[in-house]
């Protein structure tokens, strides 16, 4: 008999972290890490102020992956997002009809979506989708 | 006087014409109707219809005093899916997350308990929200008509858009849809005739008509009336009964997005909403499993001032990308890639 | 470090799909093939030190193998050994354990050896196991992770690669074309046969912009080294290899903390360090052992370790800069593309190459020497945070 890893410790640990995105902006250096640390990734310091990843942001980069593992339907889109004001993400797109709508620059929103179910219990996350016009 | 003091809606993208479902098995159903894509389910869309709904009423999450779910479609039999949406948002501890499950009257029910709470003076602020994505079984009348969508509304006293000038209930005992915990898929209709007069038309116009008599007021003194929306021509048999114009009906929405179920009623209310001017008045009933919970709603001036905020429901039926039966029957996980 | 420690022993099995061989098998192959290639003889029983590295227990469905597992395998109980791990690096920096662990002064002669088995499952499977998304076992919520692994960080990578600094798919498989000469050539290689540009770009996408032929493959593998102090090296041979530089460079571990995506900068940390403990520059090396997991990464690890500016290393490549002949050979053995990737044996693979060609016994795919600095360097991990450079020499 094995737990279902959403009923685990580690995943209470991250409710805060994964539904409302919450990470630090140091206060020395201004890097922004998620999810929430003690200590700022890129300089050290422990001058930190807990930050609110913007939902919103422009694709750094991506690619098109057609062999991602068994449980999910190829093609899968992971992007690393520019997020508006500060702050970087990485996740996947949804709603894609195909690759060719993705590109570099282009605008995206994060979403509230299913990421897995594991024995019966979802696994919820942010996924991307292209943001509409105005 | 409490009332509505902002909404929001959800529709999935994808859309697929009725009448694809139906034909390879010898039907026929009209329009298009939604569907939830692979990753979307009753809290994935309440979780953004709730996104919108906060943002139009304006208020913080700190504020909320309770969080009431309805659906008949949620992925546990057990385990609530409010406290995910408490989560998303924020909320205290002490605020109050109840799931109204089991029935398309499930929504109509949240909003009673949550009117019942500011009432008693218990709460301020309520959320109350849901989400429709109905299991279906392939061939069946459901599958072709039921589609998915999520509404949020919060719901308290000050700054309302529409004020709730009273709410009455009807209720019998009446076995019209059901969903046994042996079954993968909600029953469908036997009777359809039976099913819409002694079920849909009786409690609808039965719960109007006893909430009419409370305020003292007429049917056809209403602006707009807003029933449940199994299908396009259902509400007109109440609406009949209580002497209601055709052209106070709110518009058709099963031919576009499908029988939202308990969802759908308030669907309806906010497509109302998103154009309403101040002082009209909306006569609203929801109905499930021989139940239907009826409203009066007075529009105040402060929709206008709102409305810069909200996110209409056309902005989401506009957003559409039709599939093909073969990707539908993925998505519903009516056809399964073999495991191994 | 420089000045205290050589390499007196190589030692290596084919990488291969290699499925009629166990773990157990593999590693005892690669010690024995290493004890033989002492020239001068050695007993088993003067190495009183171990360093095992490991990259994967339970992904891969090899089995959790700790530090404990070589001693009884090599049939030597007296041996002190701990399990090196630090993702695709772990066979360099086991390499580099065991280095310290002689430099240090409490060790004469040691052993590292290093060894994948991940061919029981899949290439599927593994290449899933290998960080895919979806995982808990990493101890990571799956939204982190969704649709990840070594392609898709790469291929990301690629993306960039093209977007700032013009990069084509054209360049990335001219990589892969040089690397299967070289492999042609090897016959330690997984892969010996030639390809062309038209094959690489025709293979299936993989993760766009990456296809098929610009990804390693799967490899199962085994390969050692002993290294003792450079004072006693000429005991064990005529032609020690002594250590000049060895460094594990680090990064972030989140690939949203990353800065670059056209640079590595825990490569770019590692060959700092190593080349400032060796006291050389990259201009001084004569040919280099580089990880190209993937073809795009082979350019980057050009550019981080120093041997070009970012944005020059295709052109180069496309003059034939790099080819074995050419004015900086990488990847004389095929590189991880043909020679092949069993994770944890891939680092020592390369210092056995590293070490045949300064001994000029490198036979069909040997290149030429002039200042006789070979240098080795693997990157990996979940955001490419962790890689090691090592700098070898034939003078002490």
């Amino acid at each position: 008999m094995t737990q279902p890893v959403p009923a685990s410790p580690m995943f209470w640990r991250f409710n805060t972290e994964v539904h409302r995105l919450v990470g630090i902006k140091c206060q020395d250096c201004g890097h922004i890490s998620y999810p929430r640390t003690k200590i700022c990734h890129e300089c050290g310091s422990q001058n930190l102020k807990e930050y609110k990843l913007p939902h919103k942001g422009t694709i750094h980069t991506f690619c098109v992956n057609w062999a991602p593992p068994p449980q999910f339907e190829p093609p899968i889109l992971p992007v690393i997002v520019d997020l508006e004001g500060g702050g970087r993400y990485g996740g996947i797109m949804t709603e894609c009809g195909s690759p060719d709508e993705i590109k570099i620059g282009i605008k995206v929103e994060m979403v509230f979506r299913r990421m897995l179910t594991d024995r019966g219990l979802n696994v919820y996350g942010y996924k991307f989708r292209l943001a509409e016009e105005g | 006087m409490a009332g509505i003091i902002g909404y929001g809606v959800y529709i999935p993208k994808f859309r697929i014409e009725q009448k694809d479902v139906a034909i390879p098995w010898g039907s026929w159903s009209p329009g298009e109707k939604s569907v939830c894509g692979a990753d979307e389910d009753v809290v994935t869309m309440a979780a953004e219809a709730a996104s919108n709904a906060m943002r139009h009423a304006a208020i913080d999450p700190e504020q909320i005093g309770a969080i009431y779910f309805g659906t008949a479609s949620s992925p546990y039999i057990e385990q609530y899916v409010s406290p995910i949406i408490g989560e998303i948002l924020g909320v205290r501890p002490e605020t109050t997350r109840i799931d109204y499950l089991g029935s398309l009257n499930s929504l109509g029910n949240a909003v009673l308990g949550c009117l019942d709470a500011i009432a008693a003076k218990r709460i301020k602020y309520g959320l109350v929200l849901g989400g429709e994505d109905r299991a279906t079984a392939p061939g069946t009348e459901g599958d072709a008509n039921f589609g998915a969508g999520a509404v949020a509304m919060v719901i308290g006293t000050t700054g309302t858009i529409a004020d709730i000038d009273g709410m009455d209930t009807y209720a019998t005992l009446f076995m019209d849809r059901w969903r046994s915990t042996k079954d993968s898929w909600v029953s469908n209709q036997a009777d359809y005739r039976f099913d819409r007069e002694y079920g849909y038309q009786t409690h609808v116009a039965g719960a109007c008509k006893g909430l009419l008599e409370k305020l003292g007021k007429k049917a056809q003194d209403y602006t707009y009336a807003v029933f449940a929306q199994p299908d396009e021509r259902i509400p007109s048999l109440p609406a009949k009964e209580l002497g209601i114009q055709k052209g106070q009906l709110a518009p058709g929405l099963a031919s576009v997005v499908g029988d939202l179920g308990s969802c759908s009623a308030f669907i309806s209310l906010a497509n109302i909403l998103d154009k309403a001017k101040p002082d009209e008045t909306i006569l609203f009933a929801s109905y499930g499993s021989g139940a239907s919970n009826a409203m009066s709603l007075t529009v105040r001036s402060q929709i206008e001032r709102k409305r810069k905020n909200l996110t209409p429901l056309e902005k989401y039926i506009n957003r559409k990308q039709n599939i093909t039966y073969i990707s539908y029957l993925r998505l519903k996980e009516h056809l399964k890639r073999g495991p191994y | 470090m420089k000045g205290k420690v050589a390499v007196i022993g190589v030692g290596m099995i084919k990488f291969g799909e290699l499925f009629d061989k166990s773990l157990e098998n593999m590693i005892q192959e690669a010690y024995l093939n290493c004890l033989k290639n002492v020239q001068k003889g050695i007993d088993p029983k003067e190495i009183k030190a171990a360093w095992f590295g490991q990259w994967s227990g339970g992904f891969i469905g090899q089995g959790a193998q700790g530090g404990q597992s070589l001693a009884s395998m090599i049939g030597n109980l007296d041996l002190s050994c701990s399990r090196i791990e630090n993702a695709c690096p772990t066979g360099g920096d086991t390499f580099r354990n065991a280095c310290l662990g002689v430099a240090s002064g409490v060790f004469d002669v040691v052993l590292a050896l290093g060894a994948e088995k991940m061919r029981d499952k899949p290439s599927a499977e593994s290449l899933g196991g290998a960080g895919g998304g979806g995982g808990a076992e990493t101890g990571n919520h799956p939204s982190w992770m969704m649709g990840q692994g070594g392609p898709a960080i790469q291929a990301m990578h690629a993306t960039r690669q093209m977007h700032q600094l013009g990069y084509t798919m054209e360049d990335f498989a001219r990589v892969a074309v040089k690397n299967h000469h070289n492999g042609s050539l090897c016959p330690y290689a997984h892969y010996q046969f030639d390809i062309t540009v038209e094959r690489v770009l025709n293979s299936p996408v993989i993760c766009w912009p990456l296809h098929l032929f610009d990804c390693c493959p799967q490899t199962d593998g085994a390969a050692a080294a002993i290294v003792c102090r450079a004072d006693l090296a000429k005991k064990y041979t005529d032609k020690p290899v002594y250590v000049w530089g060895s460094h594990t460079g680090l990064d972030h571990n989140q690939l949203w903390d990353r800065s670059s995506f056209v640079s590595q900068p825990s490569v770019v940390r590692a060959a700092k360090g190593a080349f400032e403990m060796a006291g050389i520059k990259p201009q001084d090396v004569d040919f280099a052992e580089l990880h190209d997991c993937f073809t795009n990464t082979e350019l980057m690890d050009i550019e981080d370790v120093g041997f070009a500016r970012s944005g020059e290393a295709a052109k180069k490549l496309k003059d034939g800069e790099y080819d074995m002949h050419g004015k900086l050979p990488i990847n004389p053995s095929g590189g991880l593309k043909a020679h092949g990737h069993p994770i944890a044996a891939t680092g020592l693979g390369q210092i056995f190459e590293v070490v045949t060609q300064l001994r000029e016994e490198a036979d069909k795919r040997q290149v030429k020497l002039k200042n006789g600095i070979g240098l080795q360097q693997n990157v990996g991990g979940p955001a490419f945070g962790a890689a090691v450079v090592n700098i070898l020499s034939r003078s002490r």
